[in-house]
């Protein structure tokens, strides 16, 4: 047993300037609650088939995109907002807080413009963007994901593709809760300065594109001895509820609006 | 030494500890026992300030330790050199080219210099009897040589207190026996230590003292490891074992057999 | 660099959508030939590397942190065509799941960050990489890669910025979407780039490929010796590019001179001097003022300093690698 491990260590730090690691702790915490509020105790209460609400979501943001008639924007707010409203607290809370930022954003970028005497851009722009990030939001929330991927099948997107699109969003859970850990590993053992944070940057980043690559061929392996030959299905039935007629109706509405509001 | 009065922590949404007091003293070996998902690894991160408790306290040497003290970088820096953890994972725990490196990386950052630095490391090498690792990576070691490189670069910090998630998991039977008589060594030198583990045959080895969480996320009994481990209905309760659980006495040999009921 | 939604107009996005489709085709395809139809769920797990790459934060000088894109990073670790895959599934999660990124601008920002920026930075590191047969060549590919593929990307997204106004007005002559012309988006989108986001690009690529070189090299891709002909085909696409310079109203970017960076940039950020190879690089405009050549056609003349200014990098290449040769040559014999 060496020495100085049987002596209480006499050491007062020095302080450093090592922010990213917090920071980017913070970011992974914040992608790994999102994921995993959407995958536990959702109901989709509002029995809305996903692949209507996808298509939907799309018309009203290219609408929203193509209208020049302000009307229709505050429209289009309003009939988010009801949706919004029927929404829990802490998700209005998350979506309200997101499209607010980037609208905020969108604001700061076009107040010069406003100056030289465009005062179009500036609320048109911002308040069409707050309405589009509100409504991908919105569709977000109120779906579960794997129901969106499988919900493209609808748009003739090849099955494997959708197949990509759900291990991503898996392995970007476990990658992620991986990464974090490293973090976590780094945090608790930078106790004093750090001379090469980018050599601690890049072994975390860099054992995770090892780790990836090796869980890739575990999980190919483990694909095959179930049967896997690269064909994928994605299964989705299709039952027409009143509640898909409901939503259809009132899209159909606003596309009505937005004809009327746009030819007049 | 560690202080925690009803602390509770829940993640979205969910419980993963209820009203959780503890205390330990400086030089104790305790066990942190549970079924999975009991809140063992919460309190550990708790007690290791990666998060804070949503209530209740936690007080580390006599100060208590919040998110807002743990943002002032230098006194967050002192309080993970006083405390070690090693992950369970140790795969997250390795992030440097060579094992070396991975050693030095904590001592050259309290700024020693490197000849402080190599005297260190060496130490640490022997004393986890991994010297010939020096210059491999980290990454391509196996399961239980990357458990030892974790450990080898947390005690390179010498910490006060030594924490442990779930040490044995993954280990070869003679490895889970070379990591007992290791962990008995460093409590024996003065160090703190705080396992948690699902191993009922060796944590009487490892601790004087056993926490045992409920699937309630609380404390259901804190006593003794040795009695603990006779109070077969208490450990049924908690679903940590199943009828067919029992002890042998004499406690000294362990054996393998089929029941064929 | 994710370009949100109604910045720019549907038909923009619409066409440079479109123009993602061959691209993705030819990725899958020649992904498919790399990588067999049962492996390819491995692209999912590269699209979360890829995804998780912006989500950490690099230290920069002073203790601020940035952001990565990671382009070039993926093309060097994983080949250009399964970079581009990842790149666009990962965009695809952001946008339609996270929100970040347009839904209709989808096509736009995979044009930027996973056609453009991927196959520009592999480009050039490969470039340099067959002609400069070193570990030195190596790395000076990846620098160069790295900052060229995100700082083209960013050029790219600021042209689409910028074109906005010139097309889309409504009656009374307002734009209806991004409202600045180029003469405002470029400088806007590049000084940050070139100053901050290039730099944070070069240092993570350099480490990561560095740490994973030293642990575990048999993980990164290895490309066959790359044809010079898509390379310098890629330069032909930009030249042809270069006229939309011409669509920008008032002065072109070119024409900023290193005084007028200087005040900019001491005026947005705390960076008070004029960089290095700002002060050089963009000098070569003073050799043909105004990218005009008496007695030609502006358009021509565009095209012409284009020309010319790649057909300096490319000597520029060239006597490096000779230059390299000569030594090894030496050392050898």
């Amino acid at each position: 047993m060496p020495e100085w491990l049987l002596k209480d260590e006499s050491y007062i730090p020095e302080s450093d300037k090592d922010t990213f690691i917090n920071k980017s702790i913070l970011s992974l915490l914040g992608l790994l609650a999102r994921i995993r509020t959407q995958g536990c105790d959702k109901t989709d209460k509002y029995f809305v088939h996903a692949a209507l609400k996808v298509a939907f979501t799309f018309l009203l943001i290219l609408l929203l995109s193509i209208s020049r008639n302000f009307t229709f924007i505050v429209i289009s707010m309003v009939y988010l907002l009801v949706i919004l409203s029927l929404m829990r607290g802490k998700e209005i809370l998350h979506i309200l807080k997101v499209s607010s930022a980037m609208a905020l954003f969108t604001f700061i970028v076009l107040l010069p413009s406003a100056f030289w005497g465009n005062g179009y851009s500036i609320v048109t722009i911002t308040s069409k963007v707050l309405a589009t990030i509100i409504a991908v939001n919105i569709l977000s929330h109120s779906a579960k994901w794997n129901s969106i991927t499988s919900a493209l099948k609808v748009f003739h997107v090849p099955d494997i593709f959708i197949f990509v699109l759900d291990i991503t969003i898996k392995y970007i859970a476990m990658l992620g809760e991986f990464s974090l850990y490293m973090l976590y590993a780094l945090k608790l053992r930078s106790v004093g300065k750090n001379h090469n944070k980018y050599a601690a940057l890049s072994g975390i980043a860099g054992t995770l594109f090892i780790k990836s690559k090796e869980m890739a061929e575990e999980m190919h392996a483990a694909m095959e001895c179930r049967g896997f030959t690269g064909e994928y299905s994605v299964h989705n039935r299709f039952k027409f509820t009143a509640a898909d007629f409901i939503y259809i109706l009132i899209n159909a509405g606003l596309l009505t609006i937005f004809v009327y509001l746009e030819r007049i | 030494m560690i202080e925690l009065t009803n602390v509770s922590y829940a993640y979205a949404g969910i419980d993963a500890l209820k009203d959780v007091s503890l205390r330990i003293e400086k030089g104790e070996a305790v066990a942190l026992m549970g079924a999975n998902g009991s809140g063992k690894s919460t309190l550990l991160k708790i007690i290791n300030g990666i998060v804070s408790p949503d209530s209740g306290a936690y007080r580390f040497n006599n100060e208590e330790i919040t998110p807002k003290k743990l943002k002032d970088t230098k006194f967050a820096k002192l309080f993970h050199q006083k405390i070690g953890f090693v992950f369970q994972n140790s795969d997250t725990q390795l992030f440097c080219t060579n094992v070396y490196d991975e050693i030095a990386f904590g001592p050259r950052q309290m700024g020693m210099d490197e000849a402080d630095v190599e005297q260190r490391v060496n130490d640490c090498l022997s004393l986890l009897n991994i010297q010939d690792f020096k210059s491999r990576q980290p990454y391509h070691l196996s399961g239980g040589e990357k458990r030892k490189v974790a450990i080898a670069s947390v005690l390179a910090l010498n910490p006060e207190v030594l924490v442990l998630d779930e040490p044995m998991n993954g280990l070869d039977p003679r490895t889970q026996r070379w990591l007992v008589e290791f962990l008995i060594m460093l409590n024996k030198a003065g160090k703190t230590i705080l396992t948690s583990t699902h191993n009922l045959e060796l944590v009487q080895e490892i601790s004087q003292r056993a926490v045992l969480f409920g699937e309630d996320h609380s404390i259901a009994a804190d006593m003794a490891t040795t009695k603990l481990l006779t109070e077969t209905d208490l450990l049924k309760k908690v679903n940590l074992v199943d009828e067919y659980y029992h002890r042998h006495d004499g406690d000294q040999h362990v054996h393998f057999h089929l029941h064929n009921y | 660099m994710h370009i949100p939604d109604n910045y720019l107009s549907p038909a923009t996005c619409a066409v440079i959508g479109a123009a993602m489709v061959p691209v993705w085709a030819a990725a899958v395809k020649k992904v498919k030939e790399e990588i067999p139809r049962e492996k390819m769920p491995l692209l999912g797990v590269g699209a979360s590397f890829s995804f998780l790459m912006m989500m950490f934060n690099v230290p920069l000088p002073g203790g601020t942190t940035g952001h990565a894109v990671g382009g070039t990073l993926l093309a060097i670790l994983m080949g250009p065509y399964a970079a581009c895959i990842s790149v666009t599934v990962a965009l695809l999660i952001q946008a339609l799941l996270f929100g970040d990124g347009g839904i209709l601008a989808f096509g736009a920002n995979c044009f930027n960050m996973a056609f453009i920026l991927p196959f520009l930075g592999y480009g050039i590191y490969k470039f340099m990489k067959d002609r400069v047969q070193s570990e030195r060549g190596e790395y000076t590919g990846i620098v160069l890669g790295s900052y060229f593929g995100i700082n083209i990307a960013a050029l790219a997204a600021a042209i689409e910025f910028g074109i906005q106004p010139l097309l889309f007005t409504n009656a009374a002559g307002q734009p209806l979407y991004c409202p600045y012309p180029l003469s405002v988006s470029i400088p806007a989108m590049t000084i940050p780039h070139l100053l901050v986001a290039g730099i944070v690009e070069v240092i993570f690529t350099v480490t990561i490929v560095g740490f994973i070189k030293k642990v575990s090299p048999g993980t990164i891709y290895q490309g066959a010796k790359q044809k010079t002909k898509a390379i310098y085909g890629l330069l032909l696409a930009l030249i042809c590019l270069t006229p939309l310079g011409l669509l920008a109203s008032g002065t072109a970017w070119g024409e900023w001179g290193a005084d007028e960076i200087h005040e900019v940039v001491s005026g947005s950020t705390p960076l008070g001097y004029t960089p290095e190879g700002m002060r050089h690089g963009f000098s070569f405009g003073a050799v043909m003022p105004d990218y005009s050549i008496n007695g030609l056609p502006e358009a021509a003349g565009y095209i012409l300093s284009a020309v010319a200014g790649v057909a300096i990098m490319i000597i520029l290449f060239k006597i490096i690698s000779a230059l390299k040769k000569n030594t090894s040559g030496k050392i050898t014999g």
